[in-house]
């Protein structure tokens, strides 16, 4: 009822209006014009703003409810809330005793020990890591020894040619071993001969697998 | 054509809606509506949700009313002179 009344006052306000309707009332002119008619009028406007007015609070509390509920679904509501003074005391007390961490766990060292499965030795765990490496011969100190101690032995059993040999096909950490060596090689060789009489027999026979 | 569509088109199309929207969504934070609307909300949902029993629209429908009588009358008061403001400059503009 309310659209033919407005539909009858913008046809008497001329040609161009009535265009403007027939075209379907979605062209941007044809907006304005409508509006514009409806606030003529006192209570047209009044009407509008109340409208207007109703409309966005209506948006704003939908937004608000849809907040909740999204914070509610997620489960975030009782995250937000906290726990209650109550709980905390009891279950998440801070520990603050001398020797304890926060939780009450004591520091002292615990004593966790690992057998090596090559030389079967009780190794902490702490230090298997670096034991491995000289156990297996794989670290860069413990194939520079190995390869070394191989080589003075070779040296000292058979022909100089094998130990060249051996010294290439040791690799590259061979060969420019023994040039960085040379500086302090003669006090390595005095610890040498101290550490080969040393060696454990299990040592020198993995060394030699390789 | 009615009153309500074409105020919702025109204001839409013009960026007016949007001003006078977040000028609202200032004046109820500020006045702690908002806080007091998210109360009224969780009271509603904690007591009605023992198994999900109402849908979101019908939720809203409720909170609705309650949520219109809480608004203070000095912030309707100012939102309603300013959207009257508004509307009225915008037919002054031909």
């Amino acid at each position: 009822m309310s659209s033919n009344t407005t539909h009858t006052h913008l046809s008497s306000s001329g040609s161009a209006s009535q265009m403007a309707t027939t075209q379907g009332h979605l062209t941007a002119s044809a907006i304005s014009l409508n509006f514009r008619e409806l606030i003529k009028e006192p209570k047209g406007l009044e009407d509008a703003a109340n409208y207007l007015f109703q409309g966005l609070l209506d948006d704003v509390v939908a937004g608000i409810f849809i907040e909740i509920h999204h914070l509610r679904k997620t489960g975030n509501l009782t995250a937000l809330d906290g726990v209650g003074e109550e709980n905390a005391e009891s279950a998440y007390r801070i520990c603050e005793m001398p020797n304890l961490d926060i939780f009450g766990i004591s520091t002292a060292k615990k004593p966790m020990d690992c057998t090596c499965p090559h030389c079967d030795r009780l190794v902490a765990a702490a230090r298997f890591a670096p034991h491995l490496e000289k156990c297996m011969g794989m670290g860069r100190i413990s194939s520079r020894i190995a390869s070394r101690r191989l080589a003075t032995k070779e040296g000292a059993t058979a022909s100089s040619s094998s130990t060249s040999t051996y010294l290439q096909s040791g690799g590259n950490t061979g060969g420019t071993d023994d040039e960085d060596d040379v500086d302090w090689s003669s006090d390595k060789r005095k610890k040498k001969s101290t550490q080969n009489s040393r060696s454990n027999g299990s040592k020198k026979n993995n060394g030699k697998i390789f | 054509m009615t009153v309500s569509n074409t105020v919702d088109q025109y204001t839409i199309m013009s960026g007016d809606r949007s001003k006078i929207k977040d000028l609202l969504c200032n004046r109820l934070t500020e006045c702690g509506w908002r806080d007091e609307v998210r109360l009224l909300c969780r009271n509603i949902l904690v007591e009605k949700n023992g198994n999900n029993s109402l849908s979101v629209e019908q939720l809203i429908a409720e909170v609705t009313p309650k949520a219109r009588t809480l608004v203070p009358d000095a912030v309707k008061k100012e939102l309603l002179m300013k959207i009257r403001t508004i509307l009225a400059e915008n037919e002054g503009d031909n």
